[in-house]
């Protein structure tokens, strides 16, 4: 090292350089524990408070415990007492923790249908003291997967019957539309017919010019019944596509029966269930879509989207 | 090594095999959403938005080099000018498809160009340069065009207007009995037909031919042509020697065409 240090100018202090060297970076890496620290709490004073549970299932340590949506401490302790019950505690953030009231209730929920669990806490009554550090709260188990399958299961089957019913029902809303359409089928070719017997007949000396107006009818009359008579070949077509896809949802609604049936205590069996009707449900929302979009093209009630036109706009030798 | 850098490749090529295709087929959509735009505008009588549609369309389909679709909107752009009465405008646009010198465009687009431009020339007693135009669509029409009809038709009234009566008279008389045609066109020929007559000052025919076209313009809710018709049959009165006929006839032309104005300028506005 002397010999160095003699010989080349840039080696001298190199003790103190490279003493400077690690103490920077030594208060570099300080630093950024202390500020990571800062950030997640570390350094927050933060205060025990407890629940019992019939069972640890989806309870795990470190899972955060939220207050109106925000992270306010986490689960850091679960033991098993002597009656076989689950004590959990958790460490609140202590300014945080004067906000909850003693009644406040301890509920574990999911993010998202099939997110992670979470521990919410709800604030409790105004009027009652503050929580403070040691107490016990109530825990309770917030609806879960099984339970949201079943009430949509209960609502969704109610509306597949009644348009099941509206569909076949030769009394219906949809049939007797079909009906009434085939009906002003037959009464526009009468209207047309009968405006091309007042075109006919039209008095050259009329003073009114009455025939663009009488012309625009009768297109009118003859834009209805081409409809109409599209309707009633295509219509039946998109009846069938309807029934079959009203087919499809009640086969899926069967599907969600019976997995919750078979898993209901098994919820990750569950979930595979989930996934695979989810998976289902897109297809039918796709087939859903393209009936969609041939109804928009053809219902009559809608404006009827013509072919696009690919040639040069109109223009003739007198324009 | 060797497997990564064949990776690395395969992904590059793939990359660049890819990716103008999708640039392509959005550029192609776009040209066909703004199109549609165009042409709904149009319709409606929204001209300068459907100029600035096409434009736009313009743009997107000389980016992916759609070349029959960059002739359609030239013609599309040219008419709208000659709507918007910017005539110079309209013979530009078409000249950029007739003074094409590669052979990008289609053999229709030309004969759709040189006849717009024949009728736009007409319009403006540019004669010599109108027949010019006309030479050339109906050298490219030859034998059988979809154009062929409105060709012959612009042929009549164009010797009509020369001052040659009896040719237009006879061509028109021929285009006007054809059947399968447009009505407008069939009743442009028959208009001329009804011209070439009170040139020839067969006053009692002319009448008559006046009064069939005006039918039919009626039947098409042609305001303009009816307007037209009308004050033919206000002229063709008067050489008759019914003034009262002609004044009726001209009261109804005088009240259609203030009623086509006060439409238009609506639409406009």
């Amino acid at each position: 090292m002397a010999l160095l240090t003699d010989k080349d100018e840039r080696f001298k202090n190199l003790f103190v350089k490279a003493a400077i060297f690690i103490l920077l970076a030594a208060i570099g890496v300080g630093l950024v524990f202390l500020l990571t620290g800062e950030k997640k709490g570390a350094f927050t004073e933060k205060l025990p408070i407890y629940f019992v549970a019939d069972s640890g299932q989806d309870l795990n340590e470190g899972m955060p415990v939220k207050f109106s949506g925000f992270k306010i401490g986490k689960l850091s302790a679960l033991t098993l007492d002597e009656q076989g019950l689950v004590q959990g505690q958790v460490n609140i953030e202590a300014k945080y923790l004067k906000l909850i009231r003693q009644d406040a209730v301890m509920s574990l929920k999911k993010e998202g249908v099939i997110g992670d669990g979470v521990l919410e806490i709800s604030q409790g009554e105004k009027d009652k003291p503050a929580l403070v550090a040691g107490a016990k709260v109530r825990f309770e188990r917030a609806s879960g997967l099984e339970q949201a399958v079943v009430d949509m299961k209960d609502r969704v089957l109610p509306i597949l019957d009644d348009l099941h019913q509206a569909l076949h029902d030769p009394n219906g809303d949809v049939r007797q539309t079909l009906k009434n359409l085939r009906e002003l089928s037959a009464e526009m070719r009468g209207t047309r017919e009968h405006i091309d017997r007042v075109l006919g007949s039209v008095d050259a000396n009329i003073n009114n010019e009455a025939g663009p107006l009488l012309r625009s009818l009768r297109q009118s009359a003859v834009n209805a019944e081409a409809l109409s008579a599209r309707l009633d070949h295509e219509l039946p077509a998109l009846l069938n596509k309807a029934d079959a896809s009203m087919e499809s949802l009640r086969l899926t609604s069967e599907v969600i029966k019976d997995a919750v049936q078979r898993s209901a205590p098994q919820l990750p069996g569950m979930l595979g269930e989930v996934r695979e009707t989810l998976g289902k449900t897109r297809e039918i929302i796709g087939d859903t879509q393209e009936m969609l979009d041939s109804l928009s093209t053809h219902w009559p009630l809608k404006n009827v989207v013509p072919a696009p036109e690919k040639g040069p706009v109109r223009m003739d030798s007198h324009d | 090594m060797t497997r990564f850098f064949m990776l690395l490749l395969t992904g590059i090529l793939a990359a660049c095999g890819s990716a103008p295709v999708s640039r392509l087929l959005q550029a192609m959509e776009q040209a066909q959403a703004a199109d549609k735009d165009a042409r709904r505008a149009l319709k409606s009588g929204e001209l300068l938005r459907a100029q600035h549609d096409f434009a736009r369309v313009l743009v997107l389909q000389q980016s992916v080099d759609d070349a029959t679709g960059v002739a359609t909107t030239l013609i599309n752009l040219a008419t709208v000018a000659h709507q918007l009465h910017d005539d110079e405008t309209a013979l530009a646009w078409l000249d950029k498809v007739l003074l094409e010198k590669e052979q990008i465009y289609p053999l229709e687009s030309h004969i759709t160009a040189a006849f717009r431009k024949a009728v736009i020339l007409t319009n403006v007693a540019r004669l010599s340069e109108a027949d010019s135009a006309l030479q050339l669509s109906e050298k490219l029409c030859a034998v059988k065009c979809t154009l062929r009809f409105g060709i012959g038709s612009l042929r009549a009234r164009l010797l009509l207007l020369k001052g040659d009566a009896e040719s237009a008279l006879d061509m028109a008389q021929a285009m006007s009995k054809e059947k399968d045609v447009e009505k407008e066109e069939q009743a442009n020929a028959l208009r001329v037909v009804a011209m070439a007559e009170e040139k020839l000052a067969r006053y009692a025919s002319a009448l008559q031919h006046f009064q069939a076209v005006l039918e039919m313009d009626k039947s098409l809710g042609l305001s303009a042509r009816i307007g037209e018709d009308l004050n033919g049959m206000a002229r063709v009165s008067t050489q008759l020697g019914h003034d009262q006929e002609a004044a009726a006839y001209a009261q109804r032309a005088a009240l259609v065409n203030e009623s086509y104005r006060q439409s238009t300028a609506a639409t406009h506005e």
